[in-house]
């Protein structure tokens, strides 16, 4: 070697230790694969800055995995719901008849429109596990021929599918209501005499058809028709179940084919108490089920709106950090299309690792829900599998996304001078907009900038001296303004989605609260057969605690239109007209009166038909086996399960029914109005009457199936939560993400003010500060636009559960708890970046480049 | 070597005027500069902080646009008016013909030391993969750093990694070299040794060069120098070049052919030599304005 080489070699020492170490050096898969050294940049980027990387990764697999969950479960459900439930051979046509025998099934089997039919018979009756207290009603459900079964199938699921005499088959929902029952041990059953009989469960089965409409209806069991009368029940069917011989998807001909059925049955003697239809192939609750999941799937597009925010301001500050990198990649040759497609296959990469994280997850997420769902509405799925759909929108969501939200500061990254690249100066631009004019220094400056010192000048003549740091702190904040705003967007929508949704949490129980004006009564008892008003007071008024009792009635109906077809089934409740155990909330016309004579008050659901209905209009109907003209005298709100509901009043019911100053149905109000105290004060009336021989039906809590409801509403309150909870992540992370950015930028800047003077804490209460400033900005913002998200939450919502809209009621709750989430966020966000920030020494943040 | 017309200057600037708008107003940066530099030249410009210097040299390489005025360039057998090409059109042309080295370097930390080499090559598709990695590497030789190849940037003292920035400018073997202080942030010895290369460069590897420095005690080595003030010429000293390394634009003298042989056949491959043995000075100044 020659003098100057060596010379060049013994003064130059490299920096860190043996070059045989491994630090130093990066033998990678160059070794193996020549990649272009553009491509290992890119790889690198990917690799090396991993807190960015899972950062961006996890925003973009935070959207993909919300609405690949809910685009899944939507698939799974829409498909497995009617699959599931056509699958059984659902009756399109239900009749609810009195008694009837063999030859009225054979004659609706002769009929030319229907293609299978059974009869069964129905009834309730208290069950109980030997030696508990606690009675359940089922609905028994009693089969002729469980063999020739053909129309709502049952589906075995454990032990017999086909009980003997005196042996009793639980559907699956009865073993959520019957705590500790097993197949193979017997259960009580409360004849209407009081008298007990004891019969062994043989089996469990599934019943996807029956009842499927309701998700409040009693669970079933079933016996065979030869065990009617151990249980004290005529040996006569109450009930059909038929399909139409064609046309079984189109409801309008179900009905029709219904309506000539009941007719014919009329004319022949029978009488039908009531009837329901339903296609084939969709489940009674798919509307509902859909609706709730289309709510879902708007907070999971939001979510994956939000977190493109969060990735276009990721991936803007990964462009501003890689400025000087573009800039030598143009000042050696690179061209700017060169530059984009380096940067867009970065994007790509981050989308592809996310997709790699969310798609699976989102897959088993999807089928969870649909598993939760379908349960909670008893159908089965066909088995866990990718949904292609869903898999295809989390693709498109994954590399599409992040690809949006990062074209622009892609594009302005390769569009950037080198000049200003080397210069890292991309807030320039930014920085020039809108500039002021400071009369006291001459110089131009940001509107903004003016405006504080203006503010603080003014401050400081009134003796008020904002500190230093904070100032800086406010500056800070607002140095960023294109990432301050994506930042605030991400944030605010978190917070108005989450104090939204407990808004509506408490307007759907504000609702439920009023509709339990319609509940007022503490203790209903229902008896099997009708007793004197005067009778039943006496009776009852023996039992401590019971202060008052009214006697009710009810007649079922048919609400018809113009040509006297049905178009859904009525419940006529009939409370005395002054009754007091009813506060009906009232949206036109006004209550029953005494003297009202065929008019009724009808729920807000008839508009349903009727959209231009109005007190004073008359309704044609069908009661007691009469089509009748009704009119309405008012229209009130409630939930409608099950068909329509109308009040008329009691006087004229019982008069109607030949039942006058006699009831089936007594509403009691006791001393005490809690849930626990209903529900002893029923048991003990129960047994009371029983003893005193009155043939109760059932005796419970006036408030049991408001209770039922609150729970499922309740359920659809924890997903919406959670929906909640995945967006506020989404604003935290873009909060966590933006402050650490923002520290990283300043890091000289931090290391100028510790140079002069300022120590950890003055470092860390800055950054916090300017974290924390966010964060109340934010709140403000979203305490205003959760206003309009409440309303349009809850109007979504209670269309698709309650087919109306209702009164949206605020709670404080969620603002206060956001406002603790959100300063606490804001603190925690700020502080590992402050900490960061406070370790530098000021050697190392001057020399950072 | 690339073949020159001797009529015809390599690099030419014409009334070449660059203005920027601050807050505080406009700011001439450069006024109305004119300036012929020829193949092999090693010319410094040389001023205070703020006197336009770099202004100049980016005028040169075009990464900043020009006010008013011309920069023409006569390489690979073209004229390019380079401020008339759009911008991509610049950095391909950049790429191709004009190696630039900065005081700080500005290699890309994720990158080895040969994958920093081999990115002009990638980006200019002057060489293939296979062949940009042997040149590279030669390079790397040529900056004996041969051993330091697969090492990142951050585990190298600042004078190889200034060597490593002159071996990545050579990458596309172009005829111009333009140099912003790089020997700024080195100590002395290490700067001394840095432009040794340089001057290595001109003699042997017959590139041009062009470099800014704001260290006047460097300007004898400069076989031309221009000072410059206040965004003008204030003086140029032209000296007679080493061998190899005359001047050929119109009318400038060349000097000293002679020594070079004897010169370079006492060094290394290189030819580095300390500066004080390559001088040989005959000075000619003028005043510009």
């Amino acid at each position: 070697m020659t003098n100057g080489v060596q010379r060049l070699q013994t003064l130059e020492t490299p920096k860190q230790g043996d070059p045989s170490t491994s630090s130093g050096y990066r033998f990678g898969l160059h070794k193996q694969i020549i990649m272009k050294p553009r491509w290992r940049k890119v790889f690198h980027d990917l690799i090396d800055n991993k807190a960015r990387t899972l950062l961006v990764v996890f925003s973009i697999a935070v959207g993909v995995f919300s609405i690949g969950v809910i685009a899944g479960a939507y698939e799974i459900i829409s498909n497995d719901m009617s699959a599931s439930y056509a699958a059984n051979i659902p009756a399109n046509i239900e009749l609810r008849m009195a008694d009837f025998d063999e030859d009225v099934l054979t004659s609706i089997r002769n009929d030319q429109n229907i293609d299978l039919a059974e009869a069964r018979r129905v009834f309730s009756i208290r069950v109980r596990v030997p030696g508990t207290q606690s009675w359940t009603t089922l609905d028994m459900v009693a089969f002729d021929d469980f063999e020739a079964n053909t129309v709502n199938l049952l589906v075995p699921l454990e032990g017999e599918s086909v009980p003997q005499k005196r042996e009793i088959v639980l559907e699956q929902d009865a073993l959520n209501h019957i705590q500790g029952v097993q197949v193979g041990q017997p259960l009580e059953f409360q004849l209407p005499d009081g008298s007990i009989k004891t019969m062994p469960v043989v089996g469990i089965v599934q019943d996807t058809a029956t009842g499927a409409g309701d998700f409040l209806a009693a669970p079933y069991a079933y016996v065979t028709l030869n065990t009617l009368q151990y249980l004290g029940q005529a040996d006569r069917f109450n009930r059909v179940y038929a399909t139409t011989a064609s046309g079984g998807d189109d409801i309008f001909h179900v009905r029709e084919v219904g309506a000539a059925l009941k007719d014919k049955l009329e004319k022949n003697g029978s009488i039908v108490i009531r009837t329901r239809f339903s296609m084939t192939h969709e489940h009674p609750l798919a509307d509902t089920v859909n609706a709730i999941l289309g709510i879902l799937m708007a907070l999971g597009i939001l979510i994956v709106f939000l977190s493109s925010s969060l990735i276009a301001n990721t991936l803007n500050a990964l462009l501003n950090q890689h400025l000087r990198h573009i800039g030598v990649i143009k000042l050696v040759g690179g061209q700017r299309r060169q530059v984009f497609i380096m940067y867009l296959t970065l994007i790509m990469a981050f989308g592809v690792l996310a997709l790699l994280v969310a798609v699976p997850l989102g897959g088993q997420g999807a089928y969870g829900l649909a598993l939760f769902i379908s349960s909670e509405l008893n159908f089965n799925l066909l088995g866990y599998r990718l949904v292609p759909i869903a898999f295809a929108i989390q693709i498109a969501v994954g590399l599409l996304v992040p690809l949006v939200a990062g074209l622009a500061p892609v594009i302005n990254g390769s569009r950037i001078t080198v000049l200003r690249a080397l210069s890292g100066d991309l807030a320039q631009d930014e920085n020039q907009s809108s500039a002021g004019h400071d009369a006291e220094s001459g110089i131009r400056i940001h509107w903004l900038d003016w405006m504080q010192i203006r503010f603080t000048r003014m401050l400081a003549k009134r003796g008020i001296h904002i500190p230093r740091p904070f100032v800086i702190s406010l500056r800070n904040t607002f140095r960023r303004k294109g990432r301050l705003a994506l930042t605030l967007f991400t944030l605010t929508m978190g917070g108005a989605i989450f104090i939204a949704v407990f808004n509506v949490r408490t307007t759907l129980h504000d609702y439920i609260g009023q509709i339990g004006k319609y509940f007022v009564a503490d203790v209903s008892i229902d008896f099997d057969s009708p007793y004197r008003l005067r009778e039943i007071e006496q009776k009852v008024l023996q039992v401590d605690g019971v202060e008052r009792v009214e006697g009710w009635q009810f007649v079922s109906g048919e609400l018809l239109d113009e040509n006297g077809e049905v178009l859904e089934n009525l419940n006529i409740f009939a409370p005395p007209a002054e009754s007091k155990l009813i506060e009906p909330i009232l949206t036109a016309g006004r209550w029953v009166l005494p003297d009202d004579e065929r008019k009724f008050a009808v729920s807000e659901a008839t508009l349903g038909y009727f959209p231009d209905l109005k007190p004073g209009d008359y309704l044609p109907i069908e009661v007691n086996g009469q089509k009748e003209t009704w009119q309405v005298v008012g229209i009130f709100k409630f939930v409608d399960r099950e068909g329509m509901l109308a009040y008329a009043p009691y006087e004229y019911v019982s008069r109607m029914n030949n039942l006058a100053n006699q009831a089936y149905m007594f509403r009691l109000v006791t001393e005490q109005h809690n849930r626990p105290y209903q529900d002893e004060k029923a048991e003990e009336l129960d047994a009371f009457l029983r003893t005193e021989g009155y043939n109760v039906h059932q005796s419970e809590a006036g408030s049991a199936s408001l209770d039922t409801a609150v729970e499922s509403l309740d359920t659809l309150v924890v997903f919406l939560l959670i929906m909640a909870i995945l967006t506020a992540i989404v604003g935290s992370m873009g909060l966590t993400g933006t402050m650490g950015m923002n520290v990283l930028e300043r890091t000289r800047e931090i290391g100028i003010t510790r140079a002069i003077g300022a120590d950890d804490r003055a470092v860390m209460r800055t950054v916090i500060a300017e974290g924390v400033v966010i964060g109340m900005i934010s709140f403000a913002l979203a305490i205003i636009l959760s206003i309009p998200f409440t309303y349009l939450l809850s109007t979504i919502v209670s269309l698709a559960v309650f087919e109306t809209p209702i009164d949206v009621v605020f709670t404080y709750l969620g603002y206060a708890i956001w406002l603790g989430l959100v300063l606490a966020l804001s603190a925690v966000a700020s502080i590992l970046p402050a900490r960061n920030a406070a370790r530098l020494t000021i050697r190392e943040v001057l020399a950072y480049e | 070597m690339p073949t020159q017309n001797p009529s015809q200057s390599l690099i030419e600037l014409r009334g070449v005027v660059k203005v920027y708008s601050t807050a505080a107003g406009e700011f001439n940066a450069l006024r109305g500069i004119n300036l012929q530099v020829g193949t092999h030249e090693f010319v410094g410009i040389v001023g205070k902080s703020g006197a336009g210097k770099s202004t100049l040299l980016n005028m040169i390489t075009g990464v900043d646009e020009i006010t008013s005025g011309e920069v023409i360039v006569n390489s690979n057998g073209g004229a390019v008016s380079i401020h008339d090409l759009d911008e991509d059109s610049i950095a391909l042309w950049r790429g191709k013909n004009l190696g630039i080295v900065y005081q700080s370097f500005q290699l890309l930390p994720m990158l080895t030391l040969v994958e920093n080499i081999t990115l002009p090559m990638d980006l200019c598709g002057v060489f293939k993969p296979k062949e940009s990695r042997e040149r590279a590497m030669d390079l790397l030789r040529l900056v004996e750093l041969e051993e330091h190849a697969n090492k990142l940037p951050a585990f190298i003292s600042g004078g190889q990694q200034q060597r490593v920035a002159i071996a990545r400018a050579l990458a596309n073997d172009p005829p111009i070299l333009v140099a912003d202080e790089p020997t700024g942030s080195l100590d002395s010895i290490t700067a001394d040794h840095i432009f040794d290369v340089f001057e290595h460069l001109v003699t042997d590897q017959g590139k041009t060069i062009i470099m800014v420095t704001h260290d006047n005690s460097l300007a004898p080595r400069f076989s031309r120098h221009l000072t410059i003030a206040d965004g003008e010429i204030v003086d140029e000293v032209v000296r007679a070049a080493r061998a190899g390394a005359a001047p050929s634009w119109p009318g400038r003298g060349r000097a000293g052919t002679g020594e070079r042989s004897a010169a370079q056949s006492k060094d290394s491959v290189l030819g580095l030599r300390t500066s004080s043995s390559a001088q040989r000075e005959v000075t000619k100044r003028r005043r510009t304005k």
